[in-house]
Parts: C-alpha cells; structure tokens; sequence
C-alpha cells in the first residue's frame, strides 16, 4: 500500500505499525546544517526509520549511538572534521557503517573516489525522498 | 883713420928707400902718431859714451865738437833725417843757430844743400865752392855765403840697414877741396854717429815695446826658461791681482797648476807656442784663462824666456755656458712646448672624436628613442632640427623648416593648439611643453610629446631648444594595455562570475533541498492512516522558510546582476557602511547581535562599484552574525569599524565574537564551496574577495586575541583602473600572509 505511489520497494516498516522503537535501524545524520537536520529525521522516520541528528563529526563520536547506527547519512562540508574525515575515522576504528554522503559536489572525480572509499552511496543536493529512501535500502541491505 | 893712415903711408912710400929720416920726417911721423892716438882716444871716448848709455844728443855734441878740435876753421853739424825725410840739424856746436834754425825740416832733396843730397844718394857729397856750385839752391847759397861758409863735405849717416838716419858735415871757411884729414874725420864721425844713432834708436825701439807691453791691456808676463815669471804688466797685474814682488816669486806652475803647466810647457818646446784656455784659480775664484804664450830663443836655438798673454775669458765661458744653457732651457722648453702642444692636439682630437662619438650616440639615441631635437630663434622664425625630427615629420633631411611646414603635419584639430602655443612662446619665455597629434600624408596618427627650454642665444635673442619624442607607440600600447585591462577585468569578472554561480547554486541548493525533504516529509505525515497533522504544520512551515530563503538568493542574484558593468564612483565608504548597516539592523537584533559603529571621519573617498562594496559589507555582516549565534555567555558584539591605512588606502573591518575559525581552516575560508552556514544567504566569501580585488585592494581575516574573528578589506584611495584577478589560490596566501 503505497500512497506515495512511488513504486518504491519500502523495506522498512512504517512507524504506526507499532514496531518496538528498538526493532528499527538507527540511521544517523551528521549535518551542520540546522534545516538538514530538523528535516532529514523527519523523513526518516516517515520511513519507519529512527533517526538522530548530530551538528559534527565529533558530537557523533563522542555519542554513544555509534553502535546501534545501522547507516550514517554524512555531509561532506563541514568545519572542523569533514564527512570524509569521519569515514575515515571509523574505518579506522573497525566500525563498518555504511555511509551515505551527503555533497554538493558535480564532480565526478569526487563522486568515484567516494564509492573507491566504499561508501554504501551519496544524494546530491536537492534529492528526492525517492533517492533518499534508496540510498537508505542499498546501505541497510548491504549489511 | 885708415884713410889718414893710407895717405901718410903712401906718401911715405914715394921715397924709394928709407935713408935716413929728416928731422922733418921724424916730426912730422910724431906728430903724425899723436894725431893717430888723438883720433883713437877721441873715438874711444864716444864709444865708451855710447856704451855707457849717454843721451843721443850728447853724444853728438860731444863727437862733433872733437871733430873740431882735429882740424882748424872746420865747422861741424850733425843732423838726423827724420821720418819724413827732413833735414834735422841737431848739433853744430860752431855755427850758429839761425843756420841750423833755417835748415830744420828741409826735406832731403838733392839740389838744395850737400846734406840733402848726401841722404839722397846715400853717398858723400863734396861742394869745394858752394857759392859757384850751382847745384845748390839759391837760399842755401845766399845762406852760407850770410856765415861764411865756403865749402862742405857731407856723409850721410847709415844704420846697420843701411838706411840713412842722419848726415854730418863738414863746412871749411875756404873754398877748397877737403883733405884726406877731413875726408878721414868725416868717415869716422859718420860712422861714430851711426852707431850713437842707431843704438839709440834701438834704446827708443825697446822703450817704445816697453811702453807697449806695459801699457797693453792684454796681460803680458815674461818667464825665464825655467818658468820663473820675471815680468808682468798693469793688466797681468790687474787680472791676477799678483803684486810684482808676488809674481815674481810664481811659476805659472803655480797659478795654473803643475798639470797644467807641463802640457803647455811641452807645446811651447815643441811649437815654440801655445794656444789655449786653462783654468786658473784668481782671487780665490776659478777662472777660465785664454793663454796665447811663445818662446824666445837667442842665435843658438835655446829659449831665452817665455812671453805669455793672458786673457780672462770667465764671462765669456760664463756667458757661453749661460747661453748653452739658456740654449737647453729654450730647447727644453721648446720639447716641452711641443709636447704640451702635441697633447692638446691629441686632447683636441680626442675630444673630436669623442664629440663625433657622442653625436653619433645622440643621433642614435634619438633614433632608437624616436626623438628629436629643435632650436627655433623666435624673432625671425629660424627652425634647425636634428635628423631625427626630420624622420618623424616625413621630410627630407636638410629642407627649410618653417611653422607653416610643421603646420603642414599637424593634426587639423591640434592646429590651434600648436598655434597657441607658439603665440604664447613668443611673448613669455618661459620653458614649455605639450602633446600634440600629427597627421601623416598616408593618414596615419602620430602622437608628439614636445619639450622646449628658453634660451638667450649669443646675440640676446630669445631662442627656444626643445626636444620631440614620438610617443605614438607609447601610447597605442597604453591603449592596448588598458583595452587588455578591460578584457581580462571582463575574464575575472566571468571568473568570479563562475565562482558566484556555484556559489550561488550552492546557495540556492540548500534552501531547495530543505524544500524537497520537508515537502516530502509532510506529504507522508499526511498519508498515514493517522496523519500527523502537527508534524505537517512543522514540515509546511519548513518548506516556506526555505523557499524565502531561496528567493531571497534569486533577489540578490539580480541586485548583483543589474549592474552589468562595473561603474566605478566616487563613494565614500562611510556612507556606503551605514546605508548597510541601517538596513541590516533589524536582522541583526533579530539574532541578538549588539551593532558598534565606529567609522573614521573625512575618510578619502574611493573609486568604487558601491553596490558591490554593500554587498561586501553586508556579507562580512551576515558571516559575523552568524558566526555568534551560539554565544550565550557574552554579548554579541559586532563591531564595525572604518579607518586610513597605509599606503593611501580606506580599511573597514567586522570583527564579531563568536566562534572564529582554527587557522587551518582559513585556507578554506575563502574557497568557493566552502561554507559554515546554515542558511545560504547573501554571497559567500570568495565573491567577496573577487569584488575587493576588482577594486585593487584585499579581503583577509584573522582571528581574534579573544573569541571570534575579525575580518578586514583594504581598498586604495581614488583608483584609476581594475585590476586583473589572479587565481584565488594566490591571494588567499597573501591574504594569509597579511592576516
């Protein structure tokens, strides 16, 4: 029953089916930018999805969500520690989440070297929920 | 005395033999004797008188008056002849004076008296009867017969030349023909008196050579032939300051030195003279002495003495050296002269050469400098120019320059520009200089710069020299630069126009993208079986805010683009500061943001877009404000500040204090895609930068000693032109550098 009638596959329970909050994958945003993160968890959850917001990379390391994120939605451009950066932090730390990133970048060059880095996708800014709902499946089915 | 002899011998000799003597005979042989030895002794007196040195005059008297006394009624007279030939009766004891008186200075001739022509012929004259003789001139006539005078017989005196120096006579006061006693006396006075004669002549020969060489003013001396100086005169006295008693003690060895001596010694025994000059040393002065010296030999050939004239001839050494040196000097000096002479020659023609030299460097500077020079003498309109000017006219080298020929060229609309400028020059005279265009025959511009310096020329007249530059070349390349200028200002303009697209685009995306998910958010709330009606209230409310947002980007993006070209104006960028500030002021207390002004009074205005300044200034604004939007434990300061900085420039700063930036991310700063806001309002940073650089000036920043930043541009006072844009990477070193 998709009154979207997006045709998306929607592999994630909607949220008024009652699901234990703790049955649905944490999706976690990391976005300085404050309308991302009032909009995308919304949306998100929308999607039977949880979702936390944090404003940097570091407030998410420093977080104890790193566990329970089953997929991260990272902006490229941020102060301080960038998107890339934090991949590469947790990559470090032997913490294989998928990453989705977040850019606004055309370039190619950019976009290929992301997927070398193995991220699970990125979304182009303005993207559809379409795009967003897809990117989220492709990074939660590859776990 | 021979011929009394012979005469008694011969009459003696009549007898044919000698039978015994008569008393007679034997008296007459005594007597005969004792006139014999009377004769002998009066001669040997004379003689002894002549030996002895008595005077002439003596002598004579003395001889005549002992012929006298020989024989009775005899008259004596003794006469020289004198160098004239006359007649010079000089003793006649016995007759009287007016006798002598009237035959003194008879010239001797033949047919006056018997003493003339006895010296005539140089032969003994006899006269047995004067008064009949008429040989005899009438005065002598009348003469003897006045004192009784008969007959004479005159002998002329002979020197050992034999040469008549005088006569002696005998007068009888009878005529008759003399004896052969008179004849003997005659012969012997006449002999007796020559000797007398001719030794005295010889005394007053050697008297008159003494007087010679005494009063010679050639210094005479006379040296045995031992060298041994026996005589000297007054000038040899003089000249070697010797008095005779000291020279007599000297051998010339002495006064010229035993070298020297011995050299002229031996020329003199070799030569029997010398001639030379020695050095002597006279009155303590060395002197340079002309000797003439010869020997005197006696019959045997042995020198009897040395006589040697002596001449000071120093002064004539001195002077002969004095000129030979004079000589030197003037040769010197002449060398010298020469030399100096021939260097300013070599000077004159090195400055020749170099004047050649920098003509030709002038005419090749003025070749390769395109310039040319003049001089015009302003009353009569005399124009000269260089070659050069001649080429940058187009005439030919070498033609009559006038104004009108220079009119000729000159571009019509500068025509009366170049003809006031003439009128000027020739009522002020004062240097001047101008631009002016030239329009050639194949219609070509050229442009001049003229330069000319007022002169007075030799005469006081008021000539101008000035130089011409063709400076088309300049100035087309001016041209060129700045229409250069302008294309790459558009190309940076294009530059930043691609910088403010993505920036823009990026601006815009965010708003869009927030659009997209709250829209799609809201949409699902909607749809669920129990819509979330509160959520999509939040979610539509999102959706509006960012599409204001985005508008406001598109709104800015036109106010940006509505001035197509940049229109440099003279701003003040106080005003323009204010005018920004005022109209943010509400957003700005909206975030709580405290607003400080402090902007410099008379700040210099600015050539400026000044719609770009604002956007600037609005930017910085914005990015302070935004950059305190999480300070809670101080106030939110901004500060805005406008000064001088150096280098003639405005600076205006906004300092904010909020979270400022780690120095590593000041790189990022001002890269297009870099951005800490949350909401893409007004135009990033990097445009930012773009326009500041536009304007010739730099956008940096720097964080604060306490929180936040500060960031500043600097743009110079009244510019005249855009600069190009370098590539961004650049200036944000320099900015880096700078902050």
């Amino acid at each position: 029953m998709d009154a979207l009638g997006t045709g998306a596959h929607c592999l994630v329970m909607r949220s008024d089916q009652g699901s234990s909050a703790a049955e649905r994958p944490l999706v976690s945003v990391v976005d300085d930018d404050e309308s991302v993160r009032e909009s995308l968890p919304d949306l998100l959850r929308e999607f039977g999805l949880a979702a936390r917001a944090f404003s940097s990379a570091e407030e998410f390391l420093s977080s104890d969500c790193i566990g329970e994120t089953r997929c991260l939605i990272l902006d490229i451009a941020m102060p301080k520690m960038s998107g890339l950066e934090l991949y590469a932090a947790l990559r470090d730390r032997s913490q294989g989440i998928p990453v989705i990133f977040i850019t606004a970048q055309t370039d190619e060059k950019v976009q290929a070297r992301m997927l070398e880095q193995g991220a699970a996708g990125f979304l182009l800014k303005p993207f559809s929920d379409t795009d967003l709902l897809a990117a989220v499946n492709t990074a939660l089915g590859a776990d | 005395m021979d011929a009394i002899r012979g005469h008694i011998r011969s009459a003696g000799s009549t007898r044919k033999d000698r039978g015994p003597i008569s008393a007679d005979e034997s008296y007459r042989e005594v007597l005969e004797q004792a006139v014999i030895e009377n004769l002998h002794a009066g001669e040997t007196r004379v003689l002894e008188m002549i030996a002895r040195g008595n005077s002439l005059p003596e002598v004579l008297d003395a001889l005549t008056r002992f012929i006298e006394t020989q024989a009775d009624g005899i008259h004596c007279s003794m006469s020289f002849v004198d160098a004239e030939f006359r007649i010079r009766p000089t003793s006649a004891p016995t007759l009287p004076s007016e006798y002598n008186g009237k035959l003194d200075g008879v010239p001797i001739f033949p047919y006056i008296g018997p003493c003339g022509m006895a010296a005539y012929l140089k032969q003994q004259v006899t006269s047995e009867n004067i008064e009949a003789d008429y040989r005899w001139s009438d005065g002598f006539r009348s003469l003897t017969r006045q004192h009784g005078l008969k007959a004479c017989c005159s002998t002329p005196i002979l020197d050992s030349r034999g040469s008549v120096v005088g006569t002696f006579a005998i007068y009888l006061e009878r005529p008759c023909a003399p004896t052969a006693h008179h004849l003997g006396l005659i012969e012997m006075a006449a002999r007796l008196a020559g000797i007398a004669i001719e030794r005295q002549l010889k005394e007053e020969r050697l008297h008159l050579y003494a007087e010679v060489i005494s009063r010679s003013t050639e210094a005479i001396r006379i040296s045995d032939c031992n060298d041994r100086i026996a005589e000297q005169n007054a000038a040899h006295r003089e000249l070697f300051g010797l008095t005779d008693e000291e020279i007599k003690a000297k051998t010339s060895a002495m006064i010229f030195g035993e070298e020297q001596s011995v050299r002229v010694l031996a020329v003199l025994n070799e030569d029997d003279q010398f001639n030379g000059e020695l050095l002597a040393t006279i009155k303590g002065q060395p002197r340079l002495i002309d000797v003439s010296a010869f020997a005197v030999k006696n019959h045997d050939k042995k020198t009897v003495c040395y006589v040697a004239l002596s001449r000071d001839v120093t002064e004539k050494w001195q002077a002969e050296k004095a000129l030979k040196d004079s000589h030197a000097a003037l040769e010197s000096l002449v060398a010298q002269r020469t030399l100096a002479l021939q260097q300013a020659l070599d000077e004159s023609k090195r400055a020749q050469d170099e004047l050649r030299r920098s003509e030709a460097f002038l005419a090749e500077g003025q070749n390769l400098s395109r310039s040319g020079n003049f001089s015009w003498i302003v009353a009569t309109d005399e124009i000269r120019w260089s070659e050069q000017l001649y080429r940058i006219f187009e005439f030919e080298p070498g033609t009559r320059v006038t104004l009108d020929l220079i009119g000729s060229r000159v571009h019509p609309e500068d025509l009366t520009l170049m003809y006031d400028m003439v009128a000027k020059a020739r009522g002020a005279s004062s240097d001047f200089e101008y631009a002016q265009r030239l329009l050639m025959p194949d219609g070509s511009i050229k442009h001049l710069h003229l330069a000319a310096h007022a002169n007075r020329d030799r005469e006081g007249r008021l000539e101008y020299i000035g130089a011409v530059q063709d400076v088309t070349q300049r100035r087309l390349s001016e041209e060129s630069l700045a229409k250069a200028r302008s294309e790459l200002t558009k190309i940076a303009r294009i530059t930043s126009l691609g910088v403010l697209t993505a920036s823009i685009a990026h601006e815009v995306n965010q708003p869009l993208s927030g659009i997209i998910t709250n829209a799609s958010t809201c949409l699902r709330m909607l749809s669920a079986d129990s819509p979330n009606l509160e959520g999509a209230r939040e979610t539509a409310r999102r959706t509006i805010r960012d599409g204001n947002r985005a508008s406001d980007v598109i709104a800015r993006l036109r106010t940006l683009h509505s001035k197509k070209d940049l229109e440099p104006e003279v701003t003040d960028l106080n005003e323009a500061a204010r005018e920004v500030t005022s109209l943010s002021l509400s957003e700005l207390h909206r975030n709580r943001v405290i607003l400080r002004q402090e902007f410099t009074e008379n700040l210099p205005p600015v050539m400026a877009d000044r719609i770009q300044l604002q956007q600037v200034i609005l930017n910085l604004l914005r990015n302070a404000s935004d950059a305190m939007r999480t300070v809670e434990d101080r106030p939110r300061e901004l500060l805005i500040q406008t000064e001088r900085d150096e280098g003639n420039q405005v600076r205006l700063s906004v300092k904010d204090v909020g979270v400022g930036f780690p120095p590593q991310a000041m790189d990022k700063l001002f890269e297009a895609f870099f951005t800490t806001k949350s909401d893409g309002m007004g135009i990033g940073l990097s445009i930012s930068r773009s326009i500041i650089e536009a304007h010739h000036g730099r956008l940096w920043a720097i964080a604060n000693p306490g929180p936040g930043a500060t960031f500043s541009f600097a743009i110079p006072c009244q510019l005249g032109g855009f600069a190009r844009t370098e590539t961004g990477r650049d200036r944000i070193h320099q900015a880096t550098d700078a902050a």
